[in-house]
């Protein structure tokens, strides 16, 4: 019979990249003038929006994974 | 190892060959400004200041356009008439959009469900959620140009965290999805030209009614054939089998042959190179090429639906970084709109990635035909609307025309509806099933 995996250090886990990903919301939404007006530039401001779409596709992504982890939705053979 | 470095340096020299001969291709419709309205003259023009030169432009406003009615403080896109000649020519206002929309939690809340399930749709079956996002952001009110290129910034990050998600589960093969996405650039380049050289001759009418004749034509037959697949595949129980053109296409020894391990297949590389262009070419005329690249991958090539809609997943990474750099060039992407669907995206798209580990390989083409039938619909009822712009027929009356509006938007609506209930029900049923063989 296979161990049941603790939850703790995945709470922990998902309560970070959660607060992180928050943070990154909050910072581009309070921020939203300059955030409109400096990445639609365009030229090499491209790197803005691409580079903000990959940060937080890495810091969303990994708390979206552990929290449906943490809610047991797994994919087969890994719970 | 050798053979294949040569091969991709061959494929590179074509695209570069194909991005100068085919110069232009890409990015936004070169009569558009971006930038600030700073004065209107009492003459009937108007003083416009484009953002990203620095550059005044003074703009002729329309006869239905009044002073007050410019927006004075907020950033547009402003579509223009040009007439005349040499030092005489004159821009003429066609069209002001405000680029950003106001967002109330209305607005936010339609684009996370939008997102959440277009998500689900695209770790699903590879592709998908283009389809409605951009008419959706649409609907929303953001001009057409900033919501191709919101949906496609965040297009690339999803499928990233999907193709990463389904690679850990031994579905996605990098190799193959690399070498279909060089090529499909490239298909990308000749759809782009075409659309050019109709956009040219018949107008804009004619160009919706190309596009919307594609996406029938295309959605309708390859559609019906990966439904009638998968409805063989659920009644006779039996495993999917490789196709006999995939089989005979394998079977050729036309160097360089290439090993795709995780999908298990041989074969030449020049058998991958139509699928790539015409996935690239589909993409660039209905912005979905998913559903010309998923069935070339099961059909052509030989890959199973699970490996097939996993690669695309690579494939429209790859498209999506090059096309939101692009997109990001012209500074058209607002990245509000590509935030907030990707909040509840890269939860859908894992949840879909995960929910392939759960069901039959038929299920992943159930959905895929069953969404690829309804969309046909909802681009099937424009066809109506634009063949009366070009006068091959009596115009529609009003009735008429909002009919077939609402016909098409709700079309799009229940094709997402529907893809969102078959993978809820099909992972649910999948998962329950898992548990109770567990325990």
């Amino acid at each position: 019979m296979k161990k049941q995996k603790s939850k703790g250090p995945l709470f922990i886990k998902t309560m970070v990249f959660g607060a992180m990903s928050g943070a990154l919301y909050y910072l581009v939404f309070s921020n939203v003038d300059w955030v409109t007006k400096t990445y639609t530039m365009g030229g090499w401001h491209t790197v803005y929006p691409v580079g903000t779409a990959l940060v937080f596709s890495f810091i969303h992504g990994a708390f979206a994974s552990n929290l449906l982890a943490l809610l047991g939705i797994e994919a087969k053979g890994s719970h | 190892m050798r053979r294949i470095l040569i091969f991709l340096v061959i494929i590179g020299a074509v695209f570069l060959f194909a991005q100068d001969v085919l110069a232009g291709g890409g990015g936004p419709p070169k009569n558009m400004l971006k930038g600030f309205f700073e004065k209107v003259n009492p003459d009937g023009t108007a003083v416009f200041l484009v953002d990203t030169t620095g550059e005044r432009k003074i703009l002729v406003l329309p006869k239905d356009m009044k002073p007050e009615d410019v927006p004075m403080d907020r950033k547009v896109l402003v579509s223009l008439v040009t007439e005349g000649h040499g030092h005489k020519i004159t821009n003429k206002i066609k069209s002001v959009s405000i680029m950003f929309i106001d967002l109330p939690t209305s607005k936010v809340i339609a684009l996370l469900v939008v997102g959440l399930i277009g998500g689900l749709l695209s770790g699903f079956i590879g592709s998908g959620g283009a389809f409605v996002l951009t008419p959706a952001m649409m609907s929303l009110g953001a001009p057409g140009a900033v919501a191709v290129a919101s949906n496609m910034c965040h297009k690339f990050p999803k499928a990233m965290v999907g193709a990463y998600k389904r690679w850990k589960y031994g579905q996605a093969d990098i190799k193959l999805g690399v070498f279909m996405a060089v090529t499909a650039i490239v298909g990308v380049q000749i759809g782009i030209q075409i659309q050019k050289y109709i956009l040219d001759h018949w107008g804009n009418a004619g160009s919706n009614l190309y596009v919307s004749l594609m996406f029938v034509i295309v959605l309708v037959v390859v559609g019906a054939y990966v439904f009638y697949d998968a409805y063989k595949l659920s009644k006779g129980g039996k495993e999917a089998e490789t196709t006999k053109l995939a089989k005979k296409l394998q079977s050729i020894n036309l160097p360089p042959m290439i090993h795709f391990k995780t999908a298990g297949i041989r074969i030449s590389a020049w058998f991958t190179i139509p699928v790539g262009v015409a996935t690239g070419m589909l993409a660039a005329t209905i912005a979905v090429g998913g559903f010309i690249g998923v069935p070339g991958l099961i059909y052509v090539i030989g890959a199973s639906a699970v490996v097939a809609s996993a690669t695309e997943l690579v494939i429209a990474f790859c498209m999506g970084m090059w096309g939101s750099i692009q997109w990001g060039l012209s500074g058209l992407i607002d990245i509000r709109l590509t935030l907030l669907i990707l909040a509840a995206s890269l939860i859908g798209v894992q949840l879909g990635a995960l929910g392939t580990t759960y069901v039959k390989d038929y299920m992943i083409k159930i959905v895929m035909g069953a969404v690829m039938l309804i969309v046909a619909v909802s681009r099937g009822a424009k066809i109506p609307g634009y063949l009366a712009d070009l006068g091959l027929r009596p115009p529609l009356d009003p009735s008429t025309t909002s009919f077939l509006n609402s016909v098409s938007f709700w079309a799009l609506v229940a094709a997402l509806g529907t893809a969102g209930i078959i993978i809820s029900a099909a992972m649910i049923r999948g998962m329950l099933q898992a548990r109770a063989e567990g325990s």
